[in-house]
């Protein structure tokens, strides 16, 4: 799912191994190539396994590596406890709903960033700097 | 005459003061003889989490009540365990017929630091039927009864109800007093016993200013302990892991490569995998209850905690040295019957 600045990943409660493979592969797959912050949404995953928290470590890994921006939504108390155990929620914001995560400031920014369109080449590096600013507010 | 109790001669024999402590979660008193802290049985129980015979800082509050009963020149108390109100019924009109003037009852859900013979005093002074002790949160689980309360109960056959103190003066205990089975005030209980807050000092080797080690902890040497902390016997504690500040890893748990325990419990027998963050939290085998977003989580699916099984050798040895370091022999357990019944009630000499 996609929204105009966003790209949302709901994240499913449970699968078999087969799936979870093809999930893996979807979820870097979409940190790759999405160009915009990726929501991954455990909202209807009540509670997570370790096949869970490995992928989100490899989803978290694969977004770090690729300054692509990840947001959890946690969706309950239970994972967000289990997220900020397992430290992944140092390195990853993480929120409530898709709402808050949509809102968030930094997200907002990222998503301006990624749509900007790229800085007007000058040979005076002042100038350049100057036209990287106006892009990124004329989004 | 009646074992075990003071007792005042007057024509007929009747008994000052009997002493009874209950511990609540309906324990098989007789698996405590010798080895006190049953975690599975805890790991078992959905709530609460953990027992009232956990060990704080590897102190058992049993101990301090029953010292606290022992002060008060009583050579023996009577431990029950609620399973079945029936052992309480029974128990209570065995005091009933033995004469027994007064009994004090406590229920194990406290620490508090009282002085029991002040309670006596006021219970003289007030004459009330029932005493209750509170403090500024309500019922700290200690009462007086006098025959008057219990007798009637006995006499009139009904089921097993602790009387009420019927809006009567109740004792109003202004000293430390924490209720262990809330992990909040717990975890308060720790901080306190750590900074010298409180009477209860951690059981362990103080190595440095406010850090204790149990007998047999192992760490490595990148660990990082950050006082106040206390570190319980035989627990070994993997390089790179930090544990405090206000923190308790009680005895013979694991705390794995790089994992980070602070402002937290880990109660016995608990494994954590590497690489954690426990904070603000009580952790029992494979559950870990989060005190900041007060949620109970179980960690066993995720493998980053679980229960670490235990030698039946090693554990007796521990706490039966434990009980002798501690009390100095003073107190012995009661005898246990022979079946393998559970065992509702047991007497301990003091």
């Amino acid at each position: 799912m996609k929204t105009e600045a966003h790209t949302i990943l709901p994240f499913p409660c449970e699968s078999s191994s087969a799936s979870r493979r093809a999930l893996r592969k979807g979820f870097l797959a979409t940190l790759r190539i999405s160009g915009r912050p990726v929501i991954v949404d455990l909202s209807d995953c009540s509670t997570l396994n370790h096949d869970d928290i490995d992928l989100l470590l490899d989803c978290v890994a694969h977004a770090t590596g690729r300054d692509t921006e990840l947001l959890l939504v946690a969706g309950s108390r239970v994972n967000r406890v289990l997220l900020e155990v397992t430290r992944i929620s140092t390195v990853v914001p993480v929120f409530n709903s898709v709402e808050e995560a949509v809102a968030h400031p930094n997200s907002v920014k990222s998503a301006k960033e990624q749509i900007a369109p790229p800085p007007i080449a000058t040979e005076n590096a002042e100038d350049q700097r100057t036209s990287q600013f106006q892009g990124l507010w004329s989004a | 005459m009646p074992n075990g109790f003071r007792v005042v001669q007057k024509g007929q024999c009747t008994v000052e003061l009997g002493a009874v402590v209950v511990v609540p979660g309906g324990r098989d008193l007789g698996a405590i003889q010798g080895t006190q802290f049953c975690a599975r049985q805890a790991s078992e129980n959905s709530r609460p989490l953990y027992s009232s015979r956990l060990p704080i800082l590897g102190n058992d509050v049993l101990q301090s009540w029953i010292e606290r009963v022992r002060k008060l020149g009583l050579q023996n108390l009577w431990l029950i365990s609620p399973t079945d109100e029936n052992a309480i019924w029974s128990r209570l009109r065995g005091f009933a017929q033995q004469g027994v003037e007064r009994l004090l009852m406590i229920t194990l859900k406290s620490y508090a630091e009282m002085d029991l013979a002040d309670l006596l005093r006021f219970h003289h002074e007030t004459r009330n039927p029932v005493t209750e002790a509170l403090d500024a949160q309500g019922q700290l689980g200690v009462r007086l009864l006098d025959h008057r309360a219990f007798h009637g109960t006995c006499e009139n056959n009904e089921s097993f109800r602790v009387p009420d103190n019927g809006g009567q003066t109740p004792y109003q205990f202004r000293g430390y007093a924490k209720r262990i089975l809330s992990a909040k005030e717990r975890q308060e209980l720790v901080g306190d016993a750590l900074t010298g807050a409180c009477a209860m000092r951690p059981f362990g080797k103080q190595i440095r200013e406010q850090v204790w080690i149990g007998e047999g902890a192992q760490l490595a040497d990148s660990v990082r302990v950050i006082g106040p902390t206390y570190i319980g016997a035989r627990t070994v504690v993997r390089a790179g892991a930090t544990i405090g500040p206000f923190a308790s890893v009680e005895h013979d748990c694991v705390v794995d490569c790089g994992t980070i325990v602070e402002r937290s419990t880990v109660l016995p027998y608990t494994y954590l995998a590497p690489g954690l963050l426990i904070r603000h939290g009580l952790v029992d085998g494979g559950r870990l209850e989060d005190l900041s977003w007060e949620t109970v989580v179980d960690l066993q699916p995720t493998g980053l905690g679980s229960r670490i099984r235990r030698g039946e050798s090693r554990r007796k040895t521990f706490r039966e040295n434990d009980n002798s370091s501690r009390t100095g022999g003073a107190f012995v357990w009661g005898s246990r019957p022979s079946s393998g019944a559970p065992q509702p009630w047991m007497q301990v000499q003091l």
